[in-house]
């Protein structure tokens, strides 16, 4: 079984956000930089098919500048075959610039039984170069995958909506991104660090195109205002659901 | 209350395994094995690489470090000696090395409550020609270095137990990793690998456990027991900027209690302060957390945190017994001890970690010649503890040795004693004072009103014990099973000393009884010094220092 | 005339909600750049309330039907609305909810172009189409121009405050040549009860040692209901160890950090380690009977009273509203 994960090098979830010189990115003086967590999930859902098909090679694809190569070094060290870096200075705003890239990669490696991706990056939180990159494949894509099946090539996954589980059908070869929740991602094993220095990780430098997101400003969220008591008891509660619902906007 | 009447043993039978017990997963062959990926384990394997290299010899050489990445459980100051560094690296110069900025002013005050009193800097303390740096930086500069050498760094892989063969120390065991609060596997369980090496070097910082389990089993002992202090950190971006280190003594510290404090810019906006305490204060309910609070809201370093913002929050004990805390012997068959773990710290000018890089040289390069000539005996490996005391790592604890031993009778009397020895460079009072360990020190609850509790929300400046640990990043899995062997009697006087020993509120007295919150350690040891037992635990719990 | 296209959603037959959050997003791109609001509708046959979308500035409200149309068909509706897309769209909005997170990258990619996901505010400068987005985790907010045509954006659920702003609202049934397509959602059921994870949760509501005794969480537990499958139950550390609540629903132990949208603190002090965990929330709603409780310091909006007697009425209030 032929299986490719894209994976990204992103800032740890704790990262205390800081805007760098430019206005426009992150300043990452001290930030700790890890393996994309939704992706590892992707990455274990490969290792595990890989396992239970009996043959088959995972590779890992990541776009980014050279620091990923750690992160593709991580992928290798879980248990991944081989690494692919397209290395490019600055990871584009625009994610359709980042599919058509990895795309072009895809193609080119395939043709692929399975790809994977995380459901979404937890540093841009934009949720789309998984089926963007299945529309230019024209491969079947099923996002945000919680639980998933799949019999020879029949694939049958489960996906939350609002208050509700999908189920959803395809065939194989395939495009899916995965959830928390599709599996338990390994723990890299001593050996497996050893082993993933000699794995091939080939880096490929990229020109990207410009794309038609352009970043003006990164700034901090307003400061939270101070918090103020509604009222005493049940008779308040018309007034907080009121100032819940018109002034906090969350109901 | 005697603390030592309510402490564990250390659990022998589970720190120290025959070679081929059973339990583990994997197997992995090194020449050598590095427990600790602070300075003195990565500069023992960067030295053995090099060697190595240097020889034409392929050396496997491996460094398990528990933390998730390096430098997340490393904390000081910190003040760095360039000289181990230069030592490491003839050829780079100061300005390549991961420092901050060279020290240019200091000062030093002796605090009261409402003022400070300038006071002369005391000779150990000049730092001129020093650097102010955070070890975090320095750990993972000298990780890259290592990784280069071909050095294979293993994070978020805490060896549990010595591997041994008869007398021969023939490797370690690692912990497991997903085990839910009973004990039993979960999905993701990681079993232990063995890891065995031709010599083991336990570079594991402060109070490591292997090297107390070794010492104790193989009955090492030193002049004096080991002796420990422990310290609390925060780093601020501040609004004012500071421009020179400063060390404190006296004020908020009680009168019989040894320590003080230091303020470093690591940037005129980013300011590294904490506070250090002798643990063999007489206070039950000294709380060194507490003590830092008040530290903070004192005029002389007010007016630098007000607007700013806390931005890491870090504790960890400091080995203080110098020279003659000391163990007989830092090496053995197939092992030797480095750094922290031997206690190679200076107390007088708060010095460690190039001590730690210097014993990480030495012993990498006793190792290469043991290796060399056949067999890493025990004989072979004294070499690193003949170079130590040849070295000025032992001539420089030897002058300061009575320093700190002096505080035991007081503040005062000892800043008399300790100002006597340095002016005579150690020849006055020269002779061993004894001490006993900080666990037999008897502590009493006076209720004096020294170290008033805190109450939350008290100053925008102070911080919580809970909301400090959520700043030290630590993460831990709530679901973890407690790392921490509680001992015996234990009883609201004792699990109040505890909750207040305890920097991080892993311990609460409820209802008069013991509540272990074991998920909030960060791994600085006070407990063990005083308390439950600390044990390693799971592959990258604990805190995730980035600047400390 | 340009158009902005609004794709609205529907679910058994019915409209939900977001769509007039759509359109009014829409309406306010459409307004800055002299264009149209098309609102569409996918379904097999036509959704009710439909017709409320001219209320909300649709000037026209468009349903594609087709039999494939029936359920969600990711590919069949991805090419429907681009197809409709390249009849002149300026703009195509959708909701970021969980089809439109599917929906969007899909049709944005079909049409080659980017798209803007989760966007809390739009707003047209000079021409240009300028939109915000929350990054790492809303820690920070971008600010980005949009330029490529058609310009795809999703919106953040809850942020687009419906405004009445009457068009037209012509309503127009055009029936589409579409297949399913590879993708078929082949049955929806319903969540496991409790399966919302605290940490994911948009509501969360915890519950302390104010709650006196384990079976009174069934009062945060119908509270949670009352939000109708988007609030799950949290606990303080001290319950959780207390053996009334299962450890996977403890919050802000050790820097384990939830971010719901709405964060409910019932009978928790804040004293203890729950602040730490759960601070980022965007808002904060603290019910205790102490008044001077550290959690009220945290806390957006405070109610000091009796839990026992507020929760319910908030239940109640919440269930109406629903």
């Amino acid at each position: 079984m032929r299986i490719a994960v894209c994976i990204k090098r992103v800032a740890d979830s704790e990262t205390r956000v800081k805007v760098a010189g430019d206005g426009r990115s992150l300043d990452d003086a001290g930030v700790k930089f890890i393996l994309n967590p939704y992706d590892e999930f992707a990455v274990e859902e490969a290792l595990q098919r890989k396992e239970k098909a009996g043959a088959g090679e995972v590779a890992v694809l990541a776009l980014g500048g050279p620091a990923a190569q750690e992160t593709i070094r991580t992928a290798l060290a879980m248990g991944a075959d081989r690494g692919i870096l397209l290395q490019t200075d600055a990871v584009p705003a625009d994610g359709f610039v980042t599919a058509q890239a990895i795309a072009q990669e895809l193609k080119a490696g395939g043709p692929w039984d399975l790809v994977l991706f995380g459901k979404l990056a937890i540093d841009d939180y934009n949720a789309q170069v998984g089926p963007m990159v299945a529309e230019l494949l024209d491969l079947p894509c099923v996002t945000a995958v919680s639980h998933l099946t799949i019999e020879g090539s029949a694939v049958t996954a489960e996906r939350e909506i609002e208050g509700a589980v999908e189920v959803v059908q395809c065939s194989l070869p395939a495009v899916l991104t995965t959830d928390k929740g599709v599996n338990e991602p390994r723990y890299p094993a001593l050996k497996g660090i050893m082993a993933a220095k000699k794995k091939p990780l080939e880096v490929k430098p990229v020109t990207l195109g410009g794309g038609s997101i352009e970043v003006l400003e990164m700034a901090p969220p307003p400061a939270r205002k101070d918090g103020k008591i509604v009222g005493e008891g049940a008779a308040a509660v018309p007034e907080l659901v009121r100032l819940l619902r018109e002034e906090a906007k969350v109901l | 209350m005697k603390p030592s009447e309510h402490q564990a043993p250390l659990p022998l039978d589970r720190l120290i395994l025959e070679t081929g017990t059973a339990g583990a997963g994997d197997t992995m062959e090194l020449d050598v094995c590095i427990v600790g990926g602070g300075p003195a384990g990565l500069a023992c394997a960067i030295e053995l690489a090099r060697l190595g290299k240097a020889a034409g010899t392929e050396l496997a050489i491996g460094v398990l470090e528990k933390a998730e990445a390096l430098g997340e459980h490393n904390l000081s100051g910190a003040v760095v000696n360039p000289r181990a560094l230069r030592e490491l690296f003839p050829d780079l110069r100061d300005s390549d090395f991961p420092f901050r900025r060279p020290v240019e002013k200091e000062a030093v005050y002796l605090l009261t409550s409402g003022s400070q009193i300038r006071m002369p800097t005391p000779p150990t303390m000049q730092n001129h020609g020093n650097y102010i740096a955070s070890i975090c930086e320095i750990v993972r500069w000298l990780g890259a270095k290592a990784e280069e050498l071909g050095v294979n760094v293993f994070t978020g892989f805490p060896a549990a137990s010595l591997l041994v063969d008869g007398q021969k120390v023939a490797g370690v065991r690692t912990q497991a990793a997903g085990l839910d609060r009973d004990g039993k596997p979960t999905a993701s369980y990681a079993a232990p690998n063995d890891l065995t090496a031709r010599v083991t070097a336990l570079a594991e910082g402060t109070r490591g456990t292997l090297s107390q389990a070794y010492l104790q089993w193989q009955g090492v002992g030193s002049e004096n027991p080991q002796i420990f202090a422990l310290g609390v950190k925060e780093i601020w971006e501040t609004k004012k900027p500071l421009d020179q280190i400063i060390h404190t003594l006296g004020w908020p510290l009680p009168g019989d209690a040894f320590g003080g404090s230091f303020c470093y810019p690591l940037e005129s906006n980013l300011v590294a302060l904490g506070i250090v305490v002798g643990l063999d204060y007489s206070e039950a309910d000294l709380d060194v957390h507490v003590l830092l609070q008040r530290l903070k809201l004192h005029p002389l370093f007010r007016p630098y945190l007000e607007g700013g913002e806390l931005v890491e929050w870090g504790a960890k004990t400091i080995p203080e017994g110098g020279y003659y805390a000391l163990p007989a012997r830092r090496s053995g068959d197939g092992v030797v001890i480095l750094g922290d773990s031997a206690g190679f710290v200076d107390v007088p000018s708060l010095k460690g970690i190039h001590y730690a890089l210097q014993s990480g040289i030495y012993a990498a390069r006793a190792i290469f010649r043991a290796l060399e000539a056949g067999e890493p005996t025990g004989e072979r490996l004294a070499e690193y503890d003949r170079m130590v005391d040849g070295s000025y790592l032992a001539s420089d604890l030897k002058k300061t040795r009575n320093m700190r031993l002096a505080f035991k009778d007081g503040f005062y009397v000892g800043g008399v004693k300790a100002g006597l020895m340095t002016l005579t460079g150690g020849k006055l009072f020269g002779g061993k004072i004894a001490v006993h360990s900080d666990a037999e020190a008897e502590r009493t609850t006076t209720h004096s009103g020294a170290t008033p509790g805190l109450r939350p929300g008290l100053d925008q400046l102070v911080v919580s014990k809970v909301d400090a640990v959520f700043k030290s990043g630590n993460a831990t899995r709530d679901t973890i099973p407690s790392h921490l062997i509680v001992g015996k009697d234990i009883t609201k006087e004792v699990a109040d000393f505890y909750s207040h020993v305890c920097p991080a509120g892993v311990y609460e007295q409820v209802d008069g009884r013991l509540r272990v919150n074991a998920p909030n350690c960060v791994d600085c040891k006070a407990t063990d010094v005083l308390g439950p037992r600390w044990t390693p635990r799971e592959g990258g719990s604990g805190p995730r220092y980035k600047r400390m | 005339m340009s158009t902005v296209l609004a794709v609205c959603e529907q679910r058994d037959g019915a409209l939900r909600k977001v769509s007039a959050e759509v359109v009014t997003g829409a309406r306010r791109i459409a307004d800055g750049l002299g264009a149209e609001v098309e609102a569409i509708v996918l379904g097999a046959g036509p959704a009710s309330g439909a017709e409320s979308l001219g209320g909300f500035g649709a000037d026209r409200v468009v349903t594609l039907t087709a039999d494939a149309f029936a359920t969600y068909a990711p590919e069949g509706f991805a090419a429907a609305v681009a197809e409709r897309a390249r009849g002149g769209a300026v703009a195509v909005v959708c909701a970021a909810s969980a089809q439109g997170k599917d929906l969007a990258p899909r049709v944005a990619a079909k049409l080659g172009t980017a798209l803007a996901a989760e966007v809390t505010d739009v707003s047209v400068d000079g021409g240009a189409l300028i939109a915000i987005r929350p990054v790492y985790a809303g820690k920070a907010l971008l600010r980005v121009k949009l330029t490529g045509t058609p310009a795809v954006l999703s919106l953040r659920p809850n942020v687009f405050t419906p405004v009445q702003r009457p068009k037209a609202g012509a309503a127009q049934t055009v029936a589409v040549a579409a297949s399913a397509g590879r993708v078929r959602v082949t049955a929806t059921k319903a969540a496991e009860a409790g399966a919302l994870d605290v940490a994911e949760a948009p509501i969360v509501i915890s519950g302390g040692r104010g709650l006196k005794e384990p079976a009174n969480f069934k009062i945060l537990e119908e509270l949670a209901h009352a939000f109708g499958g988007r609030a799950a139950v949290g606990a303080s550390r001290a319950v959780v160890d207390a053996g009334w609540r299962p450890h996977a629903d403890q919050v802000g132990q050790t820097g384990k950090t939830v971010s719901p949208t709405l964060y409910v603190a019932v009978g928790i002090s804040g004293a203890i380690q729950h602040l730490a965990g759960m601070r980022t929330s965007k808002v904060i709603v603290a019910i205790n009977k102490d008044k001077d409780a550290p959690i009220f310091k945290v806390a957006d909006y405070g109610v000091v009273g009796d839990l026992f007697e507020i929760v319910p009425a908030l239940t109640a209030a919440v269930k109406s509203h629903a």
